[in-house]
């Protein structure tokens, strides 16, 4: 065996920084989790804007999601945290800055709600149009229909896709040591300055991801597998 | 008796863009009475029901029911005015609707799609609801199938949910459109059976159908629709024993074998 399989292979040094290192992974699980519901809530409204009845709100739509799912998620994070305070603060007349926690859910939670919009919009428009017009025969007003009748069947539609949505913006969380975010890669990229031991620290980085990616991804499906094909013949 | 019709629809008119479908029907739905529309296929029976309840909007024309106007108020000056949804929200519960499609909420189990309505809509307690639920399903005798959900019924356990979903609002009326058209032959009747046993307790219903010997035998009243008018109605043993107009005698002749 080379000296560099090694060496990438002998985890020791990534135990050894466990404590760091792990607090670094539950900076990752923040900034998913919040960045998560940021896209999923933004998305929707983008998706319901996509299938409302007048232009206007389809355009808006149309350009949120053209405009997120087509910037690439690093660029978005670096403009949120270096150009966007700038702008808001021109436009108030104030010294603005950003958490780079902050900045960094805005970027992806704004990122991939140009991608959930888009799985929103077509569960939406999957829904036979008699389940509406049923749920407006018995009298339920819109609101009730979206939140009773569309929605939960949505969801359970695009629960596969999204979770894909969801493992790809969880790896998109280690771009946020760009801004400083003290996340899983961060911390690495800290020990390696000191300790000139990339290798098992990257492949330790890598491991962890796959690890916790997988068994959440794969616990999500199983869960949810019952639950979803109850609804189908 | 009070003499108020269930149901009173008056020069109702419906045009989609320059397509005139309704051009001005006018009928009564007796309390406990029972009328069966016939008429070939894109006549307008499905757009005459859905202008009832305002799934879809007349162009002109009244709709009634218990004497209320449904959906237009007349102003002070003389102007007519399209209510807001909530209004017409309200009197929609009055009037149960079964589709040709079933349309079943099929993330909900069967027992949860009866009670959802009468729980979100007219506010009843879950308990309340399931009891009344309960006995709806009874009435379309699926009682066992209470905790299924629909995908796992049959297309006659499903549509005789869609009734029982429609009966579970206590409406004053209920409304057919082609409730077996899309039913195997060998399915068609445990539905047909469950709407004479309606029929036969006294509601109201409006029943658009191809089923001929139903609209002879369970039906007070016939209604035959040809090109968005009523070209023939009277009582069944007149549609159809001595109908007057042409179109209706080759429409019949057509349809009863
Ligand atoms: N939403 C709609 N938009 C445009 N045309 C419609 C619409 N609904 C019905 N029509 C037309 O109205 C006519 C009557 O349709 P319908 O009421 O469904 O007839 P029926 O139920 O008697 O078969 C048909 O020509 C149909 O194409
Ligand atoms: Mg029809």
């Amino acid at each position: 065996m080379s000296d560099a399989l090694r060496q990438s292979l002998d985890l020791s040094l990534f135990w050894e920084y466990r404590q760091v290192l792990l607090s670094g992974l539950l900076f990752n699980v923040y900034v998913f989790a919040c960045s998560a519901v940021t896209a999923l809530l933004v998305g929707l409204a983008a998706a319901l804007l996509r299938v409302n009845r007048s232009w206007p709100f389809r355009w808006i739509g149309t350009v949120h999601v053209e405009l997120f799912r087509n910037a690439p998620d690093y660029i978005m994070v670096v403009w949120v945290h270096f150009v966007l305070p700038l702008l808001l603060g021109a436009i108030i007349g104030r010294r603005l800055e950003f958490h780079p926690f902050v900045s960094a859910v805005i970027a992806l939670g704004f990122v991939y709600s140009g991608y959930f919009a888009e799985t929103f919009r077509a569960g939406i428009q999957a829904i036979p149009i008699g389940h509406v017009e049923a749920a407006r025969a018995c009298g339920m007003g819109e609101r009730l229909i979206l939140w009773r009748i569309i929605l939960p069947q949505v969801v359970r539609r695009m629960l596969p896709e999204a979770v894909n949505q969801l493992v790809s913006l969880f790896k998109a969380t280690t771009i946020v040591s760009l801004i400083a975010v003290p996340d899983l890669m961060y911390n690495v990229s800290m020990v390696t300055a000191t300790e000139m031991r990339p290798l098992p620290l990257y492949t330790g980085a890598a491991l962890t991801y796959f690890a916790v990616i997988w068994l959440a991804a794969t616990g999500v499906r199983l869960l949810s597998e019952r639950w979803r094909s109850k609804i189908y013949a | 008796m009070d003499a108020t019709p269930a149901i009173r629809v008056v020069d109702l008119r419906k045009s989609f863009g320059t397509l005139e479908v309704l051009k001005g029907v006018s009928f009564d739905v007796d309390r406990g009475s029972v009328v069966s529309m016939i008429g070939a296929s894109g006549s307008g029976k499905s757009t005459l029901l859905r202008c009832i309840n305002f799934l879809e909007t007349p162009s002109g024309g009244e709709v009634y029911i218990d004497g209320e106007p449904m959906g237009f108020r007349t102003d002070a000056t003389g102007q007519r005015r399209l209510q807001p949804l909530s209004e017409i929200n309200r009197m929609r519960r009055d009037l149960g609707m079964v589709f040709q499609q079933f349309n079943l909420w099929p993330h909900m189990t069967v027992l949860g799609n009866v009670i959802e309505a009468p729980m979100r809509v007219r506010g009843m307690n879950r308990k309340r609801a399931a009891a009344l639920g309960e006995e709806c399903l009874a009435r379309v005798h699926l009682s066992e199938k209470a905790r299924e959900y629909p995908a796992r019924l049959s297309g006659g356990q499903q549509q005789r949910v869609a009734i029982a979903r429609a009966l579970a609002m206590q409406p004053k009326a209920m409304l057919f459109d082609e409730p077996t058209s899309s039913l195997d032959p060998e399915l068609t009747d445990e539905v047909l059976a469950v709407m004479r046993e309606l029929a036969g307790d006294g509601t109201t219903m409006i029943v658009v159908t191809h089923e001929m010997g139903f609209a002879r035998d369970a039906s007070d009243r016939v209604l035959f629709l040809h090109n968005g008018l009523i070209e023939e109605e009277g009582p069944p043993e007149q549609v159809f024993g001595a109908p007057r107009s042409e179109r209706c005698r080759q429409f019949l002749s057509k349809h009863l074998q």
